[in-house]
């Protein structure tokens, strides 16, 4: 594959990575939609177990907790025995913790020091101890999730086809899900993996379906309860609906506008009793609320076939294009991204069936893409990652002098710089505009990211190379000037990663 | 106020430091805005007031609440109509020393929709638009009042936390405060770094508030995550309010309760009993003189759902408290929750405008006059007759 330019690393990807070659000159666009198809190198190392395995970890730990409650007669305590304590569970709601999908703000303290456990690389390299019998199955679990937040950080670092992160963590946040209530842990990377990953490069519509279906996407938005009221069960017990998926799912991963409460309640009944779990995807009769559901102006009856009809629909719909394109264009290019782009990419979305390589290529094409003017601020994921690749790290490194036990602890870096990895504080993802990342307690976060990476690193380099490399003709000549007259060379470095232009993409 | 004002205000002061910059105008040094002090805590995910604070005396309310309700008889009683959720009995005391109201059946302008975000922007950004439409300034009402407010200086209004929060935002310089670790950059690196920042638009202001608070928080203990405790959060606020401070705010989220809502809704009335108690604590005597407002973004069904929890609705609660409150009661005007009361059949219906709360206090507290209050700081807002929430 040929290697990619600056411009197309910069801005389609997570900057340049040390110790590999760019192309010279701006930007292609399709030498950028090739690494859609190439073999990619960093799936062998990187890639996490799939969704069936996270099914059976889970269920033998179910089974073993039981069967060691059944024993001590103790509901509970035996789980506390086996360190962890909470491991967090999926598709068994009674156990779920916390409810909401919707935890921006103060509160999340408590679930974001998971993210951050200061010890959590011990024992690393890579992939560690999910299948080490040695431990118990909470461990292994634990260990898990640990492990989808190393590839998380580790793959975009030492990928070579970068835009292919690029758009798996665009899209994982369009469509969002979050450990932030901590109850999908376990299935959160099976999302990214098995929802997301697939569809980049295939229909929109396809993609919106494998994330309703996905089970993690289900309890995140606290589907898996509803009931039909008129349903079997709904009326035996009493039971009834819960509007949070439908109503997201219109709000956040579809259309966004243009519909009404009626809309979202008789959808919420479309949905009720629709179940992903061990024995696959399906909608259980007795749980759905029978008969006719009029939504948008479509009639639909009962099942899977015809909840799939309405995502169908719905992809197909202008708002659900208008929406699409926006959050593209705003994605790569500008906060206020140019409205004859967004019109374009809505376009070509609808005239292809919702097929998102068409889209990409009208995007690559417009002006803005190659414009060496870098309007967007990178998230605190893409910083981190654009710093790793500069130093050619993958963030699981040990002899980084300087930080805790030698450690780097992207997470708790990421997290002091608001974005604790795989917990986006609302079910609308992490902000996609700058002015989510600069608050003066995550702007100071980001300065000191770079001078403990900048110490821990800088007196093997030349900073003003590293400008350079960093940033080409981007590099403006008061940064060029501000790196080279530093004092030491790590303090060169540490102006250059926390410089704006280092900050920008 | 004209938006070409704020624009060219901003536009001058991009590049000062935040707190004492000389090139202020005198105005804003002209005078202390007073011992007054004011809290807005923004609720995020829509609380379910009808939970925290029942009404047990209407009639309907139990058959709505079959499960969420059962616990009524044990219930921490207000008063004859009115018991409070069993996770706030911490705040009882509160109450009864007249410290501690709520104003219930209350609701932003915002009524066409209820999506979390178009309605926290509302309460933030404080419209009248029933679509939820931001003022064109898109800035937060609390900022817009330090315009209108005698004496308000740059560190007059304080928000804590990690994030930007809409309420405060926009051209009135104001503080930003959450721990964060000390430099190690030698000075000249500093200045270089600074330098750099300086010159690019968008970062140069706030890369100026980030060494701000670099140098103003030598020691404090430096949180693990993006949050801090809820105890923790409380001393900080009061800690800045004993300060320069006299306006603080800061985001309180995890309201969004669709299911089991009772293992979420005791959580969160914990941490908010801790925090009110923590700035109680941290003000002392200061707390006399002291308004702490929570709001909502709206509030969720009448009716609890098929899973044990509420779904996104209209009337909303937000809570009062502090020893400037006449306290001890609970404010508005009771809809009623039987037959033909709820709003489309679901919501609780909402009897008055929730930026009244905020209107009144800033117009006794900090001396912004009416016609601002009713046209620049909550557009279209009728404050009626003064609510009597104040000593």
């Amino acid at each position: 594959m040929e290697a990619p330019s600056l411009i197309e690393e910069i801005r389609f990807g997570y900057g340049p990575r040390a110790g590999t070659s760019l192309s010279p000159g701006g930007l292609e666009p399709e030498r950028l939609l090739a690494q859609l198809t190439a073999p990619d190198d960093s799936a062998a190392v990187w890639s996490r177990p799939p969704l069936a395995v996270r099914f059976a970890l889970q269920e033998q730990y179910k089974a073993e907790k039981m069967a060691a409650d059944l024993l001590t007669g103790k509901q509970g305590k035996t789980a506390k025995a086996v360190k962890p304590p909470k491991v967090p569970e999926i598709a068994t709601s009674a156990e779920m913790t916390k409810t909401p999908q919707m935890n921006a703000g103060a509160d999340m303290a408590k679930t974001a020091e998971m993210a951050m456990t200061p010890d959590m690389h011990k024992g690393s390299p890579l992939m560690p101890r999910a299948d080490d019998p040695s431990l118990t199955l909470g461990q292994r679990l634990k260990q898990m999730q640990f492990g989808d937040v190393e590839s998380y950080i580790g793959r975009p670092a030492v990928t070579a086809v970068a835009f292919v992160e690029r758009l798996v963590n665009m899209w994982s946040n369009r469509i969002s899900i979050s450990n932030a209530s901590n109850n999908v842990g376990n299935f959160l990377q099976s999302f990214r993996d098995d929802a997301i990953r697939p569809n980049i490069a295939g229909r929109y519509a396809d993609m919106l379906k494998a994330a309703l279906w996905h089970p993690a996407m289900q309890v995140y938005l606290t589907q898996t309860d509803s009931i039909g009221p008129d349903s079997v069960v709904g009326k035996a017990k009493g039971k009834g609906l819960n509007e949070n998926l439908a109503r997201e799912f219109l709000e956040l991963h579809s259309m966004g506008h243009g519909y009404t409460q009626t809309d979202v309640t008789e959808f919420a009944k479309l949905l009720s009793g629709m179940i992903n779990d061990t024995n696959g995807a399906r909608v259980v009769p007795r749980r759905a609320e029978p008969g006719k559901k009029k939504i948008l102006g479509v009639t639909y009856g009962e099942g899977m076939n015809e909840i799939n009809r309405l995502v169908e629909n719905v992809a197909h719909r202008q708002e659900t294009a208008d929406a699409v394109a926006f959050f593209m264009a705003r994605h790569f290019i500008a906060d206020v991204p140019p409205p004859d782009l967004v019109q374009a990419l809505s376009a070509t979305y609808l005239k292809n069936d919702t097929e998102l390589v068409p889209v990409y290529r009208t995007l690559l094409q417009h002006p803005s893409a190659s414009d060496t003017n870098l309007q967007k601020v990178r998230a605190p994921h893409e910083y981190a990652v654009a710093t790793l690749r500069l130093m050619g790290l993958n963030g699981l490194e040990q002899n980084m002098t300087g930080f805790p036990k030698d450690s780097l602890h992207v997470p708790a870096a990421m997290a002091r710089m608001g974005q604790p990895p795989y917990r986006a504080l609302r079910p609308d993802g992490w902000p996609e505009v700058a002015d989510g990342w600069m608050t003066p307690p995550m702007m100071a976060a980001r300065v000191d990211w770079a001078i403990d990476i900048a110490r821990a690193t800088g007196d093997r380099v030349e900073p003003a190379a590293m400008v350079d490399f960093a940033l080409g003709d981007m590099a403006t000549p008061l940064l060029q000037h501000a790196v080279a007259g530093a004092e030491q060379r790590w303090e060169g470095l540490a102006v250059l990663i926390a410089s704006p232009e280092f900050s920008r993409r | 106020m004209p938006n070409d004002l704020i624009l060219s205000r901003r536009a001058f002061l991009i590049g000062c430091s935040i707190a004492a910059s000389p090139l202020l105008t005198p105005v804003t040094f002209a005078a202390a805005p007073g011992e007054n002090r004011l809290v807005v805590i923004i609720l995020r995910g829509a609380m379910d007031g009808l939970d925290v604070v029942r009404p047990l005396g209407d009639p309907a309310y139990a058959a709505l609440r079959p499960t969420l309700a059962a616990d009524a008889a044990t219930n921490p009683r207000l008063n004859d109509f009115w018991a409070l959720h069993p996770a706030a009995a911490g705040l009882m005391p509160m109450w009864q020393a007249g410290h501690l109201g709520f104003a219930h059946a209350v609701a932003t302008p915002y009524r066409q929709g209820r999506s979390h975000f178009v309605g926290q922007d509302a309460l933030e950004n404080g419209t009248g638009g029933a679509d939820g439409t931001q003022t064109p300034s898109h800035d937060g009402w609390l900022n817009r009042a330090l315009f209108l407010m005698p004496g308000a200086r740059a560190d007059t209004a304080v928000s804590v936390g990690q994030q930007r929060l809409l309420v405060l935002d926009g051209a009135h310089e104001t503080d930003h405060w959450f721990p964060v670790s000390e430099s190690p950059l030698s000075d000249q690196g500093q200045n270089l770094l600074a330098a750099v920042n300086a010159a690019d638009p968008l970062f140069a202001q706030p890369f100026a508030e980030a060494q701000h608070l670099v140098r103003n928080l030598k020691g404090t203990q430096i949180p693990n995550g993006p949050n801090l405790p809820y105890r923790q959060l409380g001393s900080y606020v009061a800690e800045r309010l004993m300060g320069p401070s006299r306006i603080a705010s800061f985001s309180f989220g995890g309201w969004d309760t669709h299911r089991q809502q009772d293992r979420t809704m005791t959580e969160q009335l914990t941490n908010l009993t801790d925090v009110l108690l923590a700035m109680q604590e941290g003000l002392g005597r200061a707390w006399n003189s002291t308004l702490v407002l929570a709001m909502t973004e709206f509030g969720r069904t009448a009716r609890e759902n098929g899973t044990v929890g509420t779904d996104h609705g209209t009337g909303g609660m937000a809570v009062l408290a502090g020893g400037a409150l006449k306290g001890g009661q609970v404010f508005g005007k009771w809809p009623g929750l039987g037959d033909g009361n709820l709003l489309q059949d679901r919501d609780l219906m909402p009897t008055a405008d929730v930026r009244s709360y905020p209107a009144w206090a800033l117009r006794a507290m900090f001396g912004v006059d009416a016609g601002g209050l009713q046209s620049t700081v909550f557009p279209g807002l009728d404050m009626g007759s003064d609510p009597g929430i104040l000593l």
